[in-house]
């Protein structure tokens, strides 16, 4: 049965990933994301699980990566510093193909920045802010409901490709306190058998080890080229988008995250005044949906990126679009005013209507 | 025929000659670490968690499953695979480069946390794969490639001793810092590896063994002048003793 709650999408997500059979969260306090650990640390001893916080996020994702080595799903949350510091063993986890669920509630600017929540990491999410040719699948929901709705989805490719999956939430949605339906408690991770590669001693398997690092440049080449066939098969498969009257459309808006959502209302609007705004939204950034660029209509005169940095995901709209059309960015980001307005967006659009 | 299998059993592994340098006391160690498990029956449920630089090749001769942590979180990794599997025993084998300079702040940690993990440290007072270069553990006035006229402490801050800070930590059940620079020392550390273990298995909390060793190619001496340099010149500094053990509370291996 259903059962419908009114929590901080942070919870949100926390009740998401305990409802879906994640039983250990491993963290360290940083704004916006830490309300996720608070629920953990209260919610998952009642499932037989635990939050473990850890001294630093360096510890909390070796420590993710250990659990994951263990064949067993396990998650962590954070906020831009602190995924800085995850990086290091996310790239590890990639290479080592281990799983993970992480929630990185995304705030604004370099450096240490502030705890204003914006989409300032979508480099550091689709591109990896480790080394190597690594990738991170990565989800974009725009509300508390789709960070429920993907969870079982996110689970699901974390152990079918053993890849960690990225949520990027913005801050701000993040705080956000929204009604939302779960469904029915299942354990997703229990659907996966990892007996073919867990370490979990040699009483039934012969030895196996996991390296990343020390191995001759043949297999060096071979590990490589299996990670690169895979990340092209999850980019062939698993790209997902929410679109919406692009059939007709004259100026096509392109946003996720929290401007994805205030899409709908811009194009309602616009519809009923009889403009021709379309949208598209990514819901996975990484794979970035192509697709959904293949075939735009004719009618699409110029498409309007909208985002709350200052033009990340515009740079993978330009390489899907390669030229066809021109493609405007709409951005704003920091200190009190981290996003643009339904206003602002209009505008814009009408603009662009105009051929201006 | 009687192999070498037969005789150490099935936790050393011989099939491919080792990485080590000669006269390595990483060998030596590695053979202790190996004849624990073997000894205590606990291969089939060993997890080997390696740091990076030469100790990070010490699985490649062990028969236990095993992960190459990265630079000086294996620690933490450790714990990460111990929640996972607490039955399970999992050990951290690091060089003194991965634990007490990249890796002290997970070593600490884990220490305090005082979860039944085991941390095995080989000290030889360099930088061994990369070159010979000064480590937090290299003595007052030792040569390394990067302290050209000796580890100077006015510049360069003095030893780490590692054990010692953790002394004070309730959560660990076992300490102890040994050498393997002649055969009593090696029967000492041999010892102190098999308590650590044994404090995990009885799930009595963290467990650390410091073993002094002696590394010929980053110090740039011969084999017996490496022995004799890590005898009389780092034991100086690091004195082998056991900190703690909790094992005495309740019998000791």
């Amino acid at each position: 049965m259903k059962e419908t709650l009114f929590l901080k999408n942070t919870e949100t997500f926390a009740e998401s990933m305990i409802r879906c059979g994640i039983r250990c969260h491993f963290a360290y306090p940083i704004t916006p994301a830490t309300d996720v650990m608070k629920y953990t640390s209260r919610m998952l001893p009642e499932h037989g699980g635990r939050m473990v916080q850890m001294e630093s996020e360096l510890a909390v994702s070796n420590a993710l990566a250990g659990y994951a080595c263990a064949g067993k799903l396990g998650a962590t949350s954070t906020s831009g510093p602190g995924m800085t510091l995850m990086q290091e063993a996310i790239g590890f986890m990639a290479a080592g193909e281990l799983p993970c669920i992480m929630l990185d509630a995304m705030r604004v600017g370099p450096g240490d920045g502030d705890i204003i929540g914006a989409q300032s990491t979508y480099y550091q999410a689709t591109r990896g802010g480790g080394h190597g040719d690594y990738r991170v699948i990565v989800l974009a929901p725009s509300c508390g409901q789709e960070i429920a709705d993907l969870m079982p989805h996110g689970i699901k490719l974390a152990m079918t490709y053993r890849n960690p999956v990225l949520f990027v939430v913005d801050g701000v949605t993040c705080q956000m306190t929204e009604t939302t339906s779960f469904e029915e408690p299942h354990d997703y991770t229990a659907d996966f058998d990892t007996s073919s590669w867990a370490f979990t001693g040699t009483a039934d398997h012969p030895k196996r080890f996991l390296v990343t690092g020390s191995y001759t440049h043949e297999q060096g080449y071979e590990m490589n080229e299996k990670m690169r066939q895979k990340y092209v098969e999850i980019s062939d498969k698993e790209q997902m988008w929410e679109q919406d009257q692009v059939e007709d459309a004259e100026v096509l808006v392109v946003a996720f995250g929290i401007h994805g959502r205030m899409c709908k209302d811009l194009v309602e609007a616009s519809r009923a005044k009889g403009k021709r705004v379309g949208f598209i939204r990514p819901i996975t950034l990484w794979p970035f949906p192509d697709k959904a660029f293949e075939n735009i209509p004719a009618s699409v005169k110029s498409i309007l990126v909208v985002e709350m940095n200052h033009g990340q995901m515009v740079d993978d709209v330009r390489l899907a679009v390669n030229g066809r059309v021109p493609v405007h960015f709409l951005g704003k980001t920091g200190g009190e005013i981290p996003m643009c307005t339904l206003a602002e967006m209009t505008r814009e659009a009408n603009n662009l209507l105009e051929g201006e | 025929m009687q192999t070498l299998a037969d005789y150490y059993g099935k936790t050393l592994k011989f099939d491919k000659l080792t990485s080590y340098c000669p006269g390595c006391g990483h060998g030596i160690v590695t053979r202790l670490v190996a004849e624990t498990i073997e000894a205590m029956g606990i291969r089939e449920k060993t997890m080997a968690v390696v740091g990076i630089g030469c100790g990070g090749f010490s699985h490649h001769y062990l028969e236990v499953d095993a992960m190459e942590a990265i630079h000086g979180r294996s620690p933490a990794s450790a714990i990460g695979y111990k929640i996972a599997l607490p039955d399970h025993i999992v050990f951290t084998y690091q060089g003194d480069g991965d634990t007490s300079a990249i890796g002290l702040h997970e070593i600490m940690h884990a220490a305090n946390r005082g979860m039944p993990i085991t941390c095995i440290m080989v000290n030889n007072s360099v930088f061994g794969m990369t070159g010979g270069q000064m480590s937090p553990t290299s003595i007052p006035g030792q040569v390394t490639s990067t302290t050209a006229t000796g580890r100077d402490v006015a510049v360069h801050g003095y030893p780490l001793l590692v054990p010692e800070m953790m002394r004070a930590m309730q959560g660990v059940s076992y300490l102890a810092r040994e050498s393997v620079v002649d055969v009593k020392s090696i029967k000492k550390a041999a010892k102190s590896i098999r308590n650590a273990f044994e404090c995990q298995v009885r799930g009595l909390g963290f467990s650390f063994v410091e073993v002094i060793s002696p590394c010929p190619t980053g110090l740039h001496l011969s084999v017996p002048d490496a022995y004799a340099f890590a005898a009389k010149e780092t034991l100086s500094y690091f004195k082998p003793q056991v900190f703690k053990n909790e094992l005495e509370k309740n019998d000791e291996v």
